[in-house]
């Protein structure tokens, strides 16, 4: 599904990323930890194409991905829940989720301005799946509230709907849970398994070991850039690189 | 239902006005036509997508001159007239490709250069008249009818609002409108939802350079001339405070700035124009208010008129938001 072969990205000199390779199964559900500043979001805007590579490949379901810009990406079957919270102000949640819908249709401005059949069929079809996404992260009940307005927990819904609204064959989760308490956090696991269980591949960057651990197949560990473990969540949290990865972090 | 109203009697207003102005009266109502015409294609632009343009004034004289020169070389004036707006949205989409990829004031800056540089090109070529501009422009007919009367030119350019202000409706409540207004938050994640988000830069940018088109083509037939005094770059920053006055993002707004801008300007005119004042004074007098009102405006009412006025409307003042969302 996903191939990363020796990507590197370097800012000012230093790496980010560094010959980093890494491969995800249709169906897998890859959990990516690290410390602080390891590389793991400069590794999802190298996936998603929102920075460009220095050197390495990228290729997903079978193209190669890694010159092509961030919406054609998309368009592939990738979404992404970024790390920060990116809701689009002056639209209410359900207007947000709609936008997720954008590459499944095609009404232009041509047939908006003047309502062309096209674009009454997309409304309906837009309309219909940004229902039915609002519902599965629980926002029914906030549909037609300004989104810049939701408290950080259902931004964090918010995105997550307008991303699978699009529909995707890859979801790239940047630190979902952070932020959220209990019981969001369940809520949280609970739809990510349930998303595995209908077999979509998901990339989980998660800062909270154990939580990642319940939801993945398996963990790919960065470290200053670079992978230093790959494999089963529980032969890698008793890795010794990867242990002294972290002790390291909290001397 | 209030809205239904509201419309009827706008209409009804737009259509019993113009039979009941005099001449000069007529004249700023055209005018005001015509300014709202741009401004809704700055609200969209700046308001909706995000994008700043301060070189609208640019777009609207080359819609004049389009029309103009082809009215000149004896083309119908009705192809002119189409011809306006898709003379300014295609030099848009032209100078768009490298201007849209800068962001903020640089987009701001940059356009007004481009203001300027046609400016002073319209004034040096010879097709264009130079500083004299073109002249003994024939007035407007459809099919041997021609538009002769000053009221006729107003429903000319009311028309012109309707259609303008329905095709931004239109566009904002669909598919490209939430993307734009998607983009202007963040291109980054409009990105990711698949939004191509360098083209949709470039369409609207090329629209609101059409609506600036189309009311240059009806002020060159209205007025019977064009040259490159009649598009100072104060018109453009004209555009913007009135953009901002009635409400960044509203249709409605832009109309209602535009009449406010222009009501003001006008009363001011008056006032300048009195005997012993200077002759700088009308410019230097509507750089200062156009300065003083959008500080005004920014600082006390920063959503612009029209928002203001609305929330304030018994039957449109919304609940406070619930707790939870606090
Ligand atoms: N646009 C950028 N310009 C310069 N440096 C950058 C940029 N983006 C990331 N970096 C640097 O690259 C390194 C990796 O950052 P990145 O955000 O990928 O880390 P991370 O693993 O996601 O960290 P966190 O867990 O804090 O989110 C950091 O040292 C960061 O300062
Ligand atoms: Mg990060």
């Amino acid at each position: 599904m996903l191939a990363v072969t020796g990507v590197s990205r370097s800012f000012g000199g230093v790496y980010a990323v560094r010959d980093v390779s890494l491969s995800v199964a249709d169906g897998e559900v890859c959990g990516i930890i690290g410390p602080n500043g390891a590389g793991k979001s400069t590794l999802f805007n190298l996936i998603t194409g929102h920075l460009t590579a220095d050197r390495g490949e990228i290729s997903f379901l079978g193209h190669r991905v890694d010159r092509l810009a961030p919406h054609r990406r998309a368009r592939l079957g990738m979404s992404i829940v970024f790390q920060a919270a990116r809701v689009f102000r002056g639209m209410t949640v359900r207007e947000n989720v709609m936008v997720g819908m954008h590459g499944r249709t095609s009404a232009g401005f041509v047939s908006a301005a003047l309502r062309l059949p096209r674009h009454r069929h997309d409304e309906r079809e837009i309309a219909a799946q940004a229902s039915s996404a609002l519902e599965r992260v629980g926002l029914s009940d906030w549909a037609d509230r300004p989104a810049d307005r939701l408290p950080i927990g259902q931004q964090r819904a918010l995105q997550l709907a307008r991303a699978l609204c699009a529909r995707p064959r890859l979801l790239l989760l940047d630190e979902p849970a952070s932020g959220l308490r209990g019981q969001e956090r369940e809520r949280l696991a609970a739809l990510v398994e349930e998303l595995r269980a209908g077999g979509l591949t998901i990339l989980l960057i998660e800062h909270d070991v154990g939580f990642v651990t319940r939801l993945a197949d398996r963990l790919v560990v960065l470290d200053l850039g670079q992978v230093i473990a790959d494999g089963p969540p529980a032969e890698v949290r008793a890795d010794p690189l990867v242990l002294a990865a972290y002790l390291g972090q909290a001397s | 239902m209030i809205r239904l109203v509201a419309g009827a009697l706008v209409a009804a207003v737009t259509l019993v006005l113009p039979a009941m102005l005099d001449d000069s009266a007529l004249a700023v109502y055209i005018l005001l036509g015509l300014a709202a015409m741009v401004t809704v294609g700055v609200s969209l632009l700046m308001g909706y997508a995000g994008q700043v343009s301060l070189g609208q004034g640019a777009f609207y004289a080359i819609g004049a001159y389009t029309a103009a020169l082809l009215a000149l070389s004896g083309v119908p004036p009705l192809a002119g007239l189409i011809a306006a707006p898709l003379a300014a949205a295609l030099f848009a989409l032209v100078i768009g490709m490298p201007l849209l990829r800068l962001r903020g004031h640089h987009l701001a800056f940059a356009t007004l250069a481009m203001q300027l540089i046609l400016l002073s090109l319209a004034g040096q070529l010879e097709v264009t008249g130079g500083d004299i501009g073109l002249q003994a422009i024939p007035q407007f007919s459809v099919g041997g009818l021609e538009i002769g009367s000053a009221a006729a030119y107003a429903y000319m350019t009311w028309a012109g609002l309707a259609l303008v202000m329905l095709v931004t409706h239109n566009v904002i409540t669909s598919r490209p409108g939430r993307a734009l207004r998607a983009l202007a938050t963040s291109e980054t994640a409009a990105a990711s939802s698949g939004i191509p988000v360098g083209r949709y830069k470039l369409v609207v940018f090329a629209l609101s350079a059409a609506f600036a088109g189309l009311a240059g083509g009806v002020y060159c037939f209205y007025t019977g001339y064009v040259a490159p005094g009649s598009f100072p770059v104060l018109i453009s920053i004209q555009y913007i405070v009135m953009a901002v006055v009635g409400g960044l993002g509203t249709i409605w707004g832009a109309v209602v700035g535009a009449a406010a801008i222009t009501l003001l300007v006008q009363g001011l005119d008056q006032l300048a124009y009195l005997p012993g004042m200077p002759s700088y004074a009308p410019s230097v007098l509507s750089y200062a208010v156009y300065a003083l009102v959008l500080i005004v405006v920014v600082l006390f009412l920063p959503n612009g008129l029209l928002p203001a006025v609305a929330d304030r409307l018994p039957w449109r003042r919304r609940s406070a938001p619930p707790a939870e969302i606090r």
